[in-house]
């Protein structure tokens, strides 16, 4: 993280602590700062992947971004957001049209809604599918007929 | 139908017959044997390609293993199509489609299992989004195992194929197909696993050995019995 990035951040978003690798923002923050790197040149969108805890105190759900630029050797700026059982988060798409169908994926495949999304249907699984295949409730032998 | 010597590009039974009367260059046929002959020698096919043996089947229509020679051509409809070769991996997604072009094939036809993936699911089958094999949904003719089935396999599908169009038409018994894994088909190659370069231990061999290759019970004390002999020459051979 440059000088200039690590100066706009700290002004901005002053609870955040800028020294971890992977920035722990609050879910209200993560459209912001989707913006606020992206004025800064952080035009590339590389990922988003959500990833499901259950625990003692209910589900958690965990949702991770990277952004970059589109520079040869540029480093990338990757942050995440802790939600909490009933996961949905603002939809990186109106910036980033290429957020579309990774969003569509984790909404498929964890069940984390992004709210803003312009088609959120399933991407992978069929349209009828029941159930979301990577939370780590699910049974990986579900019967889903006819086919099994 | 004339025949004669110097022109014969296509091969049939009568033609060797009629060869070998002096004199004869006329003969006649039933229909059916026509319609037959025509059959079996242009089976269509139509790739439901849906992953790595799809790839697989592409080469097989290339010029080293050339199925035109056979009369097959693949098709993209599957309205022209014969044969559907199922090559590749069916998720639940996808069967559904897979039924709808079966369906949209015109009668007769005829479905090949092509790969681990088509006729059992593989390594694959006990995951929440695959059809553990194409024959839980269509009537499968012939079963090509391998991972890929190279194309010389293919070609040898087709050939069986061709032989059970043949004797279907002519009206005899023809053997419904079992799954290779059920008819105690030779199992994949060791070498696909271990000993690339020689620096497995036994301890490692010995677990790819009973590692069992689709977590079946009954199949694994299969492999292990029979590839303990394959397994202790490879051992005496590595000198340990
Ligand atoms: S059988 Fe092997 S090569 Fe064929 S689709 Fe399955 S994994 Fe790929």
């Amino acid at each position: 993280m440059d000088a200039t990035l690590r100066e706009a951040l700290a002004a901005r978003f002053p609870a955040v602590d800028l020294d971890q690798d992977v920035l722990l923002v609050p879910a209200a923050d993560h459209y912001p700062l989707a913006a606020l790197l992206k004025e800064q040149g952080y035009t590339l969108y590389v990922t988003v992947a959500a990833s499901h805890h259950p625990g003692p105190e209910g589900d958690a759900f965990e949702v991770a971004t990277v952004l970059r630029r589109p520079v040869r050797g540029a480093p990338s700026v990757a942050w995440r957001v802790v939600l909490g059982a009933d996961p949905h988060l603002q939809s990186l798409y109106p910036l980033f049209p290429g957020a579309d169908l990774q969003e569509r994926e984790q909404l498929d495949l964890v069940g984390v809604r992004f709210d803003g999304h312009p088609n959120p249907v399933r991407l992978m699984l069929s349209e009828d599918w029941v159930g979301h295949p990577l939370r780590k409730d699910y049974a990986p032998n579900m019967p889903h007929a006819p086919w099994r | 139908m004339a025949v004669d010597q110097t022109n014969l590009s296509y091969e049939h039974p009568l033609y060797a017959t009629m060869d070998k009367m002096p004199g004869i260059t006329v003969a006649t046929t039933t229909v059916d044997m026509l319609l037959t002959w025509g059959l079996k020698n242009s089976l269509w096919t139509f790739a439901m390609a849906t992953s790595c043996c799809g790839i697989e089947f592409m080469h097989a229509n290339g010029n080293r293993t050339d199925l035109d020679q056979m009369g097959s051509v693949p098709r993209p409809s599957p309205r022209h199509a014969d044969v559907m070769v199922m090559a590749g991996t069916i998720t639940v997604k996808m069967a559904p489609r897979i039924l709808r072009l079966w369906e949209q094939m015109p009668e007769p036809k005829w479905c090949i299992a092509m790969g681990s993936c088509a006729i059992s699911g593989d390594f694959y089958r006990d995951m929440y989004s695959v059809v553990p094999g194409i024959d839980t949904m269509i009537p499968v003719d012939v079963y090509i195992p391998g991972c890929p089935p190279n194309g010389d396999d293919l070609m040898a599908g087709l050939k069986r194929l061709q032989e059970k169009v043949e004797a279907q038409r002519a009206g005899r018994w023809v053997e419904p197909e079992g799954r290779p894994e059920t008819a105690k088909a030779i199992l994949p190659a060791l070498g696909r696993v271990i000993d690339r370069d020689g620096t497995q231990t036994e301890r490692q061999l010995r677990a790819c050995q009973s590692m069992g290759l689709d977590g079946n019970e009954h199949r694994q004390s299969d492999l292990v019995a029979k590839s303990a002999g394959l397994l202790s020459n490879l051992l005496k051979l590595k000198g340990r």
